[in-house]
């Protein structure tokens, strides 16, 4: 088994085992020759043959072993073969079986794939319906849609109509706005008649309640008369019972008589004291009214002088302060307006107060003249009263006589007829007579005391009157004052509204209302800052160039002592940028200097020739003495000084002036220049006759 | 077509804030030709409400004047402007030398109604004609600019006004003793423009 597993050295093993074998056989054979000591040929052929057998053996064993060995090499190759083919299938087989599971794999794809299709077949069908719904809903939507297009222009025709509508409302509005304008003009204007016609009411009223006064006084006078109508009746009856109890007192009707007018001018005397206690109150309203009207006249004069005296000062401080410049033009034209609206309202006091002061004056005249009369009519039946009065005295004088005379004769009747029972009824009459009479005597006092006090009255009345004439001359004094500075007030306004408007012209504003705004970029900062710029680059520049200069004068003066300059020069060129470009226009001049010398170098060289081209071609040098003024000298000339003067006229003529060699030229000038009229002709023939007589000489 | 409704039924505020701004923008460029503010070879000749007029070419001049009158154009629009006034100050000594003054009278009413006003657009531009003429005409008795001259334009608006970005507050720019002329004015029925020119006295003593 050893030598099985050793391959390659199989036939070496087997040939040491022969070997060794071999040498181990000697002993053996020993031992058989000992064994077999009897059977010697037989033995020893036996043994040959074993010998032989043995060898046969071995080789065949050793052939045996080589087959063996080839077969275990076969083997061997076949079993690596094997194992590599089992190797190979094992992979194949796993591959196959990879691709089994792939396969699966795929087939379980497949199936799902087949399964989505189903599926996806089944929602493109959903979907196709879904489709043909939503196509059929667009169309009825399509519909729909135009009906309402439809009614939407509809609509829109409707609409422009109602626009329409909507302007010619909107007309009509205006119109009616227009007409309610001049309605409220109306109404404003029927309110102002209104308020005249309450006024007049007002007045009316007024004079309703003074006519209903008047009426009452006069009711209240009525029932006086009445009153004293009854007294006199009773006294009438009296009386009556006294003549017929006396009829001898004849006398006493007369004496009735004069009472009864006593009576009659004491009821008239009582109104008039009525009448005076009337006037007297209305005088006393009056003069209360004129004291409160010059009160608060005086009052407003003086608060509306104060006013007008603190402004006119404030006015004057800002005028001096604006005379040189307005700080508060604000000012100005509030006080402008403030000044306006006071002059409105002093305006209307004025109207009011004028109004009223014309009113109160004309009021206050009738008032004179009715109380005039009344005082020429007091005064008048003072007087009668007075006559009447002395009458009155003088009867009651006569009467008292005349009643003591009665009385005496009644005594003389009563001690006469005292038995008689008639004489105690006739003195209780007499009695109550005399009674009366004593009555009547003091009635007649009184009113003679009131008489008295009525002419006092009068006085005072009178007195009222001139100080109610005086008041008015007053106030009529106060308001020409008030007219006057109204009119100041009123210049001065103008004045000031004037300025306003001058300020308003030189572009002055209200700060409280306006603001002033410009760009912040606008043309007049720009240039301003473009000129500051300017200035501060010029600025600079000339600081350099000061600099340049002082510099150029230290170096120059510390050149002669010092040998520094170089490095001066050297600074000099480094600051002097400008310099070059003055070198090269300081060269272009130069150049053009140079190009301008070698012209007038060439053009005098040309001159020259030509002249002397001239000179020899015809015979006459040409100068040019004065302007349009030329010289001719011949060649041939016999003196220097001989020459022909020529001058060109201002057609382009030219004329020969008269030379001292001219003159000796007579012949020639009046054929080739008079007759023949030509200059090259008269020039030669001046030539030909110089050249003959040089010849000749 | 709105146009044609403005010609056809008079102005409405809108109309009127453009022709108003169109007549600031052509009387400063000819103040500004006049005057010689700017030099004559930097306008160009067109034509507009029937005559012939200056307008600049000068492209910094232009761009500042169109930002100017499209922002006055809208307060025209509101009507919180009051007035416009171009001032022409000496460079040399910054004084103000001369002032046109446009004084501006927007009806507010016309704020609230939109109805146009019954004016047609051919007599406001006759109207404005007429003071642009005026406006030329005052070279005669103007006093001669001899030194460089800038201009700036001020507008006066009402105080409740928000200053828009690039504007900012200046002052008046009164002129120191001046004499002031009064020229024509016109109005849209909207927008009524006053015009003067204040310049600075010369001393004659």
């Amino acid at each position: 088994m050893a030598m099985d597993l050793e391959d390659d050295t199989t036939v070496l093993t087997t040939l040491k085992s022969f070997n060794s074998f071999i040498s181990r056989t000697e002993p053996p054979q020993r031992l058989s020759e000992h064994a077999g000591g009897s059977t010697s040929l037989q033995s020893q052929y036996k043994r040959s043959m074993e010998f032989l057998e043995a060898a046969d053996r071995l080789q065949s064993s050793h052939r045996y072993l080589q087959l063996d060995q080839e077969k275990k090499q076969m083997e061997l190759s076949h079993k690596r073969a094997r194992f590599q083919l089992e190797k190979a299938a094992s992979y194949s087989a796993r591959d196959l079986e990879v691709q089994v599971d792939r396969n699966q794999e795929l087939l379980g794809r497949i199936k799902k794939l087949e399964e989505r299709e189903t599926g996806t077949a089944k929602n493109l069908s959903e979907q196709l319906e879904a489709n043909h719904t939503l196509r059929k809903k667009l169309e009825g939507l399509n519909k729909k849609l135009e009906e309402r297009d439809i009614s939407l222009t509809s609509a829109n025709q409707s609409n422009s109509s109602l626009k329409d509508e909507i302007r010619e409302l909107k007309q009509k509005i205006l119109n009616q706005t227009s007409t309610i304008s001049t309605q409220t003009l109306e109404k404003q204007e029927l309110q102002e008649q209104l308020d005249l016609q309450r006024r007049k009411c007002q007045e009316a009223s007024q004079l309703c309640q003074s006519l209903q006064d008047a009426q009452s006084a006069c009711s209240e006078h009525i029932i006086k008369i009445k009153e004293l109508e009854r007294r006199l009746a009773l006294q009438e009856q009296d009386v009556a019972i006294v003549k017929t109890v006396k009829s001898e007192a004849a006398r006493v009707p007369d004496l009735e008589k004069e009472l009864k007018r006593l009576r009659e001018d004491n009821a008239f005397l009582r109104e008039n004291r009525d009448n005076c206690g009337l006037l007297k109150e209305e005088v006393e309203g009056l003069r209360r009214k004129l004291e409160r009207m010059a009160k608060t006249k005086e009052e407003l004069a003086s608060m509306e002088l104060e006013k007008e005296v603190n402004k006119l000062q404030a006015w004057e401080n800002l005028g001096q302060s604006t005379g040189l410049n307005i700080r508060k033009p604000e000012d100005l034209s509030r006080e402008v307006i403030q000044i306006q609206q006071r002059e409105f309202a002093l305006k209307e006091q004025n109207y009011t107060l004028n109004s009223r002061a014309e009113r109160s004056h004309s009021e206050i005249c009738a008032e004179l003249s009715q109380q005039r009369g009344k005082a020429l009519e007091e005064q008048k039946k003072r007087e009668t009263q007075d006559a009447l009065v002395r009458r009155l005295q003088k009867r009651v004088l006569l009467l008292t006589k005349e009643r003591d005379g009665m009385r005496a004769i009644l005594e003389s009747y009563d001690s006469e007829l005292s038995s008689t029972e008639y004489s105690p009824q006739l003195s209780k009459r007499l009695r109550e007579t005399e009674d009366i009479l004593q009555k009547t005597q003091n009635h007649n006092a009184e009113i003679e005391a009131q008489l008295s006090k009525a002419q006092e009255e009068m006085g005072t009345l009178k007195l009222q009157l001139q100080t109610v004439m005086y008041l008015h001359a007053y106030f009529r004094q106060k308001i020409e004052d008030l007219e006057a500075e109204r009119q100041r007030l009123e210049e001065q306004n103008n004045t000031l509204e004037m300025r306003l408007e001058r300020h308003n012209l030189q572009g002055d504003y209200d700060p409280v209302k306006t603001r002033v705004l410009h760009l912040k970029m606008n043309p007049t900062t720009v240039a301003k800052q473009q000129r500051q710029q300017e200035v501060e680059a010029l600025r600079e520049e000339v600081t350099r160039l000061r600099e340049l200069v002082r510099s150029l004068q230290e170096g120059g003066s510390l050149v002669h002592p010092q040998d520094d300059s170089s490095m001066h020069n050297s600074s000099l060129g480094l600051r002097l940028p400008p310099s070059k470009e003055v070198l090269d226009l300081r060269k272009q001049m130069e150049s053009s200097e140079l190009r301008n010398q070698r012209l007038k170098e060439v053009f005098q060289r040309k001159i020259q020739e030509f002249r002397t081209v001239c000179y020899v071609l015809t015979g006459y040098k040409i100068d040019i003495t004065t302007e349009n003024q030329y010289r001719l000298t011949s060649v041939y000339a016999e003196h220097m000084d001989d020459s022909l003067l020529f001058k060109k006229g201002s057609n382009g003529n030219m004329q020969l002036m008269e030379t001292e060699f001219s003159k000796t030229l007579d012949e020639m000038v009046a054929l080739h220049l008079h007759h023949q009229k030509s200059i090259p002709a008269f020039l030669s023939a001046v030539t030909l006759d110089l050249f003959s007589r040089q010849t000749t000489v | 077509f709105m146009k044609m409704t403005c010609t056809a039924k008079g102005i409405t505020l809108k109309g009127s804030a453009e022709l108003v701004a169109e007549f600031f923008s052509f009387g400063i460029n000819s103040i500004l030709y006049q005057r010689g503010i700017y030099p004559p070879e930097t306008f160009t000749r067109v034509t507009h409400y029937d005559m012939s007029l200056q307008l600049t070419t000068d492209p910094k001049l232009k761009n500042y004047l169109t930002n100017v009158v499209s922002q006055l154009k809208e307060w025209l629009f509101e009507c919180t402007v009051q007035k416009l006034v171009l001032v022409i100050t000496c460079l040399e000594t910054n004084e103000v030398l001369e002032r046109w003054q446009f004084d501006i009278e927007c009806d507010k009413s016309a704020k609230e109604s939109s109805a146009p006003r019954e004016k047609s657009i051919k007599t406001i531009q006759d109207e404005i004609r007429s003071v642009i003429r005026q406006v030329t005409a005052t070279v005669t008795f103007l006093p001669l600019l001899e030194t460089p001259c800038a201009f700036d334009l001020l507008v006066y608006t009402d105080k409740d006004l928000v200053v828009p970005e690039k504007w900012e507050e200046s002052g008046p720019q009164i002129i120191n003793q001046s004499e002031e002329v009064r020229l024509r004015s016109f109005t849209t029925s909207i927008h009524k423009v006053n015009s003067m020119v204040a310049y600075k006295r010369i001393d004659s003593v």
